[in-house]
């Protein structure tokens, strides 16, 4: 059985990723199980889903915890533990990663037994939220990888899959896509199925007799306020806003009212200060704030430059 | 009630600047139920219990994470009100009998969508109101159940696309007039709010957590996925809402409906509508004038009763 | 014959557009909205002649489902969870009414505390209600089972309600290959609408759900809803051959794999017994006897048909996704039921509780089951229910308490901990 998990964040069509790849599979002739994984089901916020394939019905169920492919998206997506990219990967998986950095940096970044391949990122569009073809580019390279599922093939099951999006988006989707699995032909065939899990030598649960508790802990409740403050929810951030403090007026009440998570304190001094733990960059402070003084760039960037040792915050007055 | 020094909100320079609902929620990015609601804890602080009815807001306390600093209880989706009451009339009974202290007393609020509120928590509604209930209720409502994906809910708005109305005309039906069926239940206080207007909010707030009995209020929330558009322009469609008529911010108190602001020159509402994907086919493939014309017709058959 | 892939959800409404259903009361909740979702688009773009209406409650939509169904139409709705238990004062009346309709129930742990995922609480609070259950293993089934479900609560000498249950996520979120039946031969298996003396007319009074007062006549109508239901292990088997010769398909009221010689036996119900499918292949592999039971008919049970599986095996493991609080797993005390006094019973028949909320069950844990019960046949001893939990997951419960600062609420538990040690 192939099994295979894609991670992405929201808005990146990593559900219609599995689904172009569970037709194309289909149409091949297999029997296919294909599911996304809802979470918190939000914009920017790191999702996953999955597809099984194999000539006999698949009876295997639930997220995917040996995989024989792992697809990332958004490659801002491996070092966040709450993505889950990293789990069950071993020396068998096959790891295809869109992103600018080489096969070689991430295998010696990640430490890892598995093999990398790298989908070369495409940047049209600065907000990843919003890239388009990603969905039907990641669905493009996994079909090329496994070998089974033909040129043809793959591009009917993309057809079918977003004909409701009319000729042109079909079309666009289809040229990048297939630049995409033809991307891959060095590697065809590198991912290889896996089977039925020994019975004779296996790990034994860890099973425990569940002690009994008081209902003052076991009850379902929480004792302490404001814990919501240890999810960092400015990981669902594909756009970051940057506080231009020589062009900020001080009017905090604008900015800091308006962000809807309540993400943009005041410090001492008056002056807005964005909590980048917490922005979710919906970018409403963009659009509010009255001398144009917050701009949007790319999470990403934000991050390179940090690591660069780049400060993008400016003086604050 | 609690009485504290009373703030003034003059001018949104005296909007709070410490913000008192935790960050970190899983509530969209732009959510324009979100923005209502921390703006009004930062108003209400941390002695309140909020009781809530299943939506989205319901997600606000996910195991072990919550954004409050006092009180959350989520009941069921119909009974958020009876929740309420169940609340407040046990602290009244511990205030009496001397088991709680006027410090820690707490003010009860049930917020729920407009799927509870509008629909199936009517009852419970209605029926904390006849007990004059000691409360105050919000609704934050996004026109629709956004929590299972925006199927139409009795607070869509004519035309909508939602996912149980993908005609090509959208929703068929017309938004219920829920702040006129509070009010008849004469509550002590039913009002209108938006994020998008945080003074006029934060001014009723204020004049609400100076009253007893049941307090009522709807936020007009914009919704990013719901409604179809960037979650950036949350504000500015909440504001438009108010500037073309389309949500009238009103309060009714003594027994009168006064409006708290009123556009002296309404914008048109296609500048509202044409910026919301729900909203896109009475402009593509080609203008609906007519549909477009009976929602301005409706909107402006309301305004010209209105004189306060 | 088109073969596609779909979620659980739509093949659960193509369940119902091959029905040809007239009427869906529907009202959304996770995780089956997209049933009705699927629904409104066909109806609004011609493509199924039905009305569908938005009620504002369960509790309305179940009321509006049973008396539509009272006045003359075929009907179908879903639901899950919360909504199942908030309707559920109809859900026993509507039942009583003597009205056929099929509703799905897309499974999901029960509030408090309120989740998503999965689990068998909902549809077990409705086992004592007077519909019949179809409990669904995979999306083919779904569609298949809504067709039979109307033969079965439409046949002259049943006439009730009936539950297609699917697993929320594993299920209804979930795209697998159905074969679509043909829409003809799907009309003609489940046949014309025939409301017989069901339906208000103007021409004829009827008084219907009438109060009734005395035992004896209250008792009169609640036995005969029960051995209607009953009555469905008489008229199932010829209805599942009309299926399986019309469809080529054959669904028995117990799906059975592996089992003409299996010494051990899983019994599960639900979609995770697919999983138990694996297990069974494994452990065969490894050598073992291993077979699989599962109940696809919960309501009726099928006593006689249990008794017949399961006597002469050494041991059963009965896995239960549902927990009846202070008795423990609902479907091992009915198996226990249907197996007491019966000669050759297998000497163990245990009781593992999982699944709880979406929970999964790993193969491992299958492996271990299996261990546990040879065993425990083995010594002549009868193991204690197990409820699946493992030290891993502890250790994250821990964390997850820290956070919460459960010790902060914890006033009683040196004193718990004194007592016990007192005891020692």
């Amino acid at each position: 059985m192939f099994r295979i998990r894609f991670h992405g964040r929201g808005g990146q069509g990593m559900k219609t990723a599995s689904r172009i790849l569970g037709t194309a599979f289909f149409m091949e002739g297999y029997e296919v199980q294909d599911a996304p994984r809802y979470g918190a089901e939000r914009r920017g916020a790191p999702i996953f889903a999955y597809v099984r394939a194999d000539k006999s019905p698949v009876n295997e169920r639930g997220v995917i915890s040996h995989p024989d492919l792992v697809v990332v998206s958004d490659d801002t997506l491996v070092g966040m533990p709450a993505a889950g990219v990293m789990q069950g990967i071993n020396q068998h998986t096959v790891m295809l990663i869109n992103s600018h950095e080489s096969a070689k940096t991430w295998q010696h970044r990640l430490n890892t037994r598995a093999t990398i391949i790298i989908l070369p990122a495409r940047e049209d569009v600065e907000d990843r939220a919003e890239l388009p073809y990603i969905g039907s580019s990641c669905a493009a390279a996994c079909a090329a990888l496994t070998n089974v599922i033909s040129r043809d093939v793959f591009a009917r099951a993309l057809t079918e899959e977003l004909e409701h999006l009319g000729d042109d988006i079909v079309k666009q989707n289809l040229d990048i896509a297939l630049t995409a699995f033809d991307a891959m032909s060095p590697h065809v065939g590198i991912v290889k199925q896996s089977g039925l899990p020994s019975a004779t030598d296996y790990k034994k649960p860890e099973w425990i007799e569940l002690p009994y508790e008081s209902a003052a802990i076991s009850a379902p409740a929480i004792h302490a306020g404001v814990t919501s403050v240890e999810v960092r929810t400015g990981l669902w951030r594909t756009m970051r806003p940057i506080i231009n403090y020589e062009k900020c007026s001080g009017c905090w009440w604008i900015c800091s009212t308006y962000c809807p998570d309540g993400a943009i304190n005041v410090s001492a001094e008056g002056l807005p200060d964005i909590d980048y733990e917490h922005c979710k960059g919906c970018l409403v402070c963009v659009a509010q704030c009255p001398p144009d003084a917050i701009e949007a760039i790319p999470e990403h960037v934000a991050k390179e430059q940090e690591m660069s040792g780049v400060s993008f915050s400016g003086d604050k007055a | 009630m609690i009485k504290e020094s009373l703030v003034h909100f003059h001018r949104m320079k005296d909007m709070p600047s410490s913000h008192l609902l935790g960050t970190g929620t899983p509530m969209c990015a732009g959510c324009g139920g979100l923005e209502a609601l921390h703006n009004m804890y930062d108003i209400l602080g941390e002695k309140t219990v909020f009781v809530n009815a299943a939506g989205c807001m319901t997600l606000l306390s996910v195991y072990p994470f919550t954004p409050f600093r006092g009180g959350w209880l989520y009941t069921a989706m119909a009974s958020a009100p009876a929740g309420a009451q169940g609340v407040r009339d046990a602290m009244d009974i511990r205030l009496q009998k001397k088991k709680l202290s006027e410090d820690d007393n707490m003010e009860v609020v049930v917020v729920t969508g407009d799927g509870s509120a509008y629909g199936m928590g009517l009852s419970a509604t209605s029926g904390a109101i006849d007990r004059n209930l000691d409360f105050i209720y919000l609704c934050y409502d996004n026109e629709g159940y956004g929590n299972t994906g925006q199927q139409y809910s009795a607070a869509t708005p004519h035309a909508a696309i939602t996912s149980t109305s993908k005609g090509s005309h959208g929703y068929p039906g017309f938004k219920k007039d829920l702040f006129s069926i509070w009010a008849a239940n004469r509550p002590a206080y039913v009002a209108t709010i938006i994020g998008a207007e945080s003074l006029d909010l934060a001014k009723k707030i204020e004049k609400l957590k100076t009253m007893k009995g049941p307090r009522m209020l709807i936020a007009l929330a914009p919704c990013p996925p719901g409604w179809d558009y960037d979650p950036k322009l949350s504000v500015e469609i909440g504001r438009l809402a108010v500037q073309t008529g389309v949500w009238p911010l009103k309060e009714y108190i003594d027994g009168k409906v006064v409006h708290t602001k009123i556009p002296r020159q309404r914008k048109p509402v296609e500048e509202y509508l044409k910026l919301q994907g729900r909203f896109k086919h009475l402009f593509h493939p080609q203008r609906d004038e007519q549909g477009i014309a009976e929602i301005q017709a409706r909107i402006d058959a309301y305004w010209e009763k209105v004189t306060e | 014959m088109t073969r596609k892939l779909l979620t659980g959800n739509s093949a659960a409404a193509w369940g119902a557009r091959l029905a040809q259903v007239d009427y869906i009361p529907a009202f959304p909740i996770t995780p089956q909205t997209e049933i009705i979702e699927d629904i409104s688009i066909w109806i609004d773009n011609g493509e199924m002649d039905a009305r569908m209406v938005t009620l504002e409650s369960e509790h309305s939509m179940i009321t509006a489902a049973g008396s539509a169904a009272s006045s003359g139409v075929r009907v179908f709705t879903s639901t899950s969870s919360q909504g199942l238990l908030y309707g559920m004062e109809m859900v026993y009346t509507v039942a009583g009414w003597r009205v056929p309709f099929v509703m799905i129930n897309v499974s999901r742990g029960l509030s408090a505390p309120i989740t998503l995922e999965p689990d068998h609480n909902d549809i077990m609070a409705a086992r004592d209600s007077g519909f019949l259950q179809i409990h669904c293993a995979t999306c083919q089934e779904i569609t298949d089972s809504v067709l039979m479900a109307y033969r079965l609560a439409e046949h002259k000498e049943i006439r009730v309600p009936a539950i297609v249950n699917q697993d929320g996520f594993y299920l209804s979120f979930t795209r697998e290959p159905v074969e679509l039946p043909d829409a003809d031969k799907a009309a003609a298996f489940v046949g014309e609408f025939d409301p017989e003396n069901l339906q208000f007319k103007g021409s004829a009074p009827l008084s219907q759900a009438m109060a009734v007062l005395g035992g004896g006549p209250y008792s009169y109508f609640r036995y005969e809803a029960h051995l209607a239901v009953q009555r469905v292990l008489s008229v199932y088997d010829e209805i599942a051959d009309e299926f399986a010769d019309t469809f080529g398909r054959r669904y028995d009221m117990i799906d059975n794999y592996q089992m003409d010689d299996a010494e051990y036996v899983f019994v599960m119900m639900g979609s995770f017994a697919t999983k138990a499918h694996d297990a069974v292949d494994s452990l065969r592999n490894a050598g073992w006897k291993v077979g699989l039971a599962r109940l696809r008919i919960f309501r009726p049970f099928p006593q006689e048909k249990i008794r017949q599986l399961l006597t002469g095996r050494r041991a059963v493991a009965v896995i239960d996704q549902n927990i009846s609080m202070g008795m423990g797993g609902v479907l091992h005390s009915e198996f226990a039921t249907a197996l007491y006094g019966m000669k050759d019973a297998p000497a163990v028949l245990a009781s593992y509780i999982g699944g709880l909320g979406g929970r999964d069950i790993s193969q491992q844990e299958f492996f271990e089951m299996i261990n546990e019960i040879k065993q425990a046949c083995d010594k002549g001893e009868i193991p204690h229910p197990r409820l699946l939990y493992t030290q891993n997951e502890l250790t994250e419960m821990r964390k997850l308490q820290a956070i919460a600062q459960a010790e902060h609420a914890d006033i009683n538990q040196s004193e718990i901990k004194q007592k016990e040690t007192n005891k020692k």
